[in-house]
């Protein structure tokens, strides 16, 4: 492991943009492309706000906590909250899946997920929480590794 | 955020979109948008994102929902401009269809005679 870093915050909509912030700029070291910087930032804020609306409800006394550790070319990014759970993680992934239609969920948040990262893991229990975690390989860092 | 709105000739509403766009945002802009599709009897609603930063799934359900809005009226949509990263989320919703690039006044211009037919 080369370098990595933990931000606990408390889950209001505020804070989607603090999350992204962070982990770009905790990628940034790897020097990605525009693209790759992008979709990380766009997993995080699906992951984050999947967190606040669904794992908490909105409550705002939530915590989450995002664990991102850079290991050569490698981003692995853990986000994880104490929310109620996922009671069917298959039906969650579905694309155009939701359980908030009534507030304009797209139901696409997976979906994007899943797309822009190398890999998706989604652990959840109900009652106690869920953690996303998604690896990316950022191609420029990639050269410079090998 | 910021956004502006300018309703043009032929109940055409361009929006233009600055910074990121997430769900803390659409949760405050969504009502104002609303309104001003319905008080002016939008035809076509141009979402202008060339100033748009970052956008995540909560843009595809605000666009998503004013598409329904103006469905009752026979209303287009058209998407002006979004970053790659915004295009392939249109895409994996569907939406990539409704993507133009160019500037305002062309789409303007190229979307009426769409309208008109």
């Amino acid at each position: 492991m080369d370098n990595q870093m933990t931000l606990t915050f408390i889950a209001r909509s505020e804070n989607e943009g603090l999350a992204r912030v962070a982990v770009t700029s905790f990628i940034a070291q790897l020097d990605p492309t525009i693209e790759e910087l992008s979709e990380c930032k766009t997993i995080v804020s699906e992951a984050v706000s999947n967190a606040i609306i669904h794992g908490y409800a909105n409550n705002p006394n939530g915590i989450i906590t995002i664990h991102a550790i850079r290991d050569g070319a490698a981003i692995s990014v853990a986000i994880k909250d104490e929310g109620c759970g996922i009671e069917d993680i298959e039906q969650a992934r579905e694309p155009l899946y939701t359980t908030k239609p009534e507030i304009e969920r797209s139901g696409m948040g997976f979906t994007i997920m899943e797309s822009f990262s190398d890999f998706l893991q989604v652990e959840s229990n109900v009652g106690i929480g869920t953690v996303i975690t998604f690896t990316k390989q950022i191609s420029s860092a990639r050269t410079l590794v090998t | 955020m910021k956004f502006n709105m300018t309703l043009h000739p032929n109940q055409v509403l361009v929006i233009k979109l600055y910074g990121e766009l997430d769900h803390h945002q659409t949760e405050k802009v969504r009502a104002q948008i609303s309104k001003a599709i319905l008080q002016g009897n939008v035809k076509l609603l141009i979402w202008n994102l060339e100033q748009l930063h970052f956008m995540d799934s909560s843009g595809i359900g605000l666009i998503l929902g004013r598409i329904r809005e103006l469905r009752a009226v026979d209303g287009q949509t058209v998407i002006l401009n979004p970053s790659e990263t915004m295009q392939k989320i249109f895409k994996f919703s569907g939406l990539g269809g409704l993507i133009m690039e160019g500037s305002e006044q062309n789409v303007i211009l190229q979307a009426r005679g769409i309208v008109n037919g």
